[in-house]
């Protein structure tokens, strides 16, 4: 049986979201989290937004594994659109898992000021994901 | 552990985890140079069947300087457009690539090149180490 040439772009297609939906809902959970911080359920959101931004990084793993496959492990790709998604992914992924093994680290032991700092980190994260998103998009439009 | 440490070992994981994505990228790049997954696979037209592979380089060096090397530089080492030696790519996309061009990077040669002057392109191409 001849395999799908286009597998990876659809398992591709079908392991991005699930980390980009993650790494939202952790920015917004921490987000608010800081903005309610004495509020008790900044507590709960803080530990949602941990959970979120360790699972995020566990699946951009797949993510990025189909991705390279895909481009026949083309790093940064040679045509613009492809090279845009490409230029934003890379510090993005490495941002995730720092991120990631920074919260698995501190273990909620944080003073408010870090963990605003922290805040900040994971909204230019969500923002180098949303642009990465975006820059996908238009590779679908080039390659439909 | 101390909040310094925390932060050099997030930041170590996500250096390690680009490398990793490096690594792979490197390995999955030679394989795929190896056996191309493009379908369909790149045909050469049947007018170069008995061409010698010599003859068809030097056909296609002529042809490289008279349309290339203008962006790609007279020793291909790249200048406005990359650097051609050993590029990792199929003889498909090579000629997909000088037929088609690439939007706002590289114009089409569709219309002043024929299958066999790209088929002596890429025999050209494939010389370059």
């Amino acid at each position: 049986m001849d395999m799908d040439p286009a597998l990876w772009a659809k398992m591709h297609g079908a392991t991005t979201h699930f980390p980009i939906a993650m790494i939202f809902g952790a920015c917004l959970c921490d987000t608010i989290a800081l903005c309610f911080w004495h509020k008790p359920v900044a507590s709960a959101l803080r530990s949602a937004g941990k959970y979120a931004a360790i699972i995020a990084a566990l699946g951009s793993l797949p993510a990025v594994i189909s991705g390279l496959v895909m481009t026949h492990g083309d790093m940064l790709g040679e045509d613009a659109p492809l090279r845009w998604h490409h230029i934003f992914v890379w510090p993005a992924f490495a941002l995730m898992i720092s991120v990631a093994v920074w919260r698995g680290l501190t273990r909620e032991q944080v003073s408010r000021r870090g963990y605003a700092g922290y805040v900040g980190v994971i909204c230019v994260l969500t923002a180098l994901i949303a642009i990465t998103g975006y820059w996908g998009g238009e590779l679908l439009q080039t390659f439909p | 552990m101390k909040p310094l440490n925390v932060l050099l070992t997030s930041a170590a994981s996500g250096a390690a985890a680009l490398a990793a994505a490096y690594a792979l990228s490197v390995a999955i790049h030679r394989q795929a140079a190896a056996h191309s997954h493009e379908l369909p696979p790149y045909v050469p037209p049947a007018a170069i069947a008995s061409v010698p592979p010599a003859v068809l380089a030097k056909t296609g060096e002529k042809l490289y300087f008279e349309n290339c090397a203008h962006c790609h530089g007279v020793d291909a080492h790249g200048d406005e457009g990359p650097d051609l030696h050993d590029i990792w790519v199929s003889n498909r996309r090579i000629a997909t690539v000088v037929k088609r061009g690439i939007k706002g990077e590289m114009p089409t040669f569709a219309t002043k090149l024929n299958d066999t002057d790209i088929a002596g392109l890429i025999a050209y191409i494939r010389t370059l180490h």
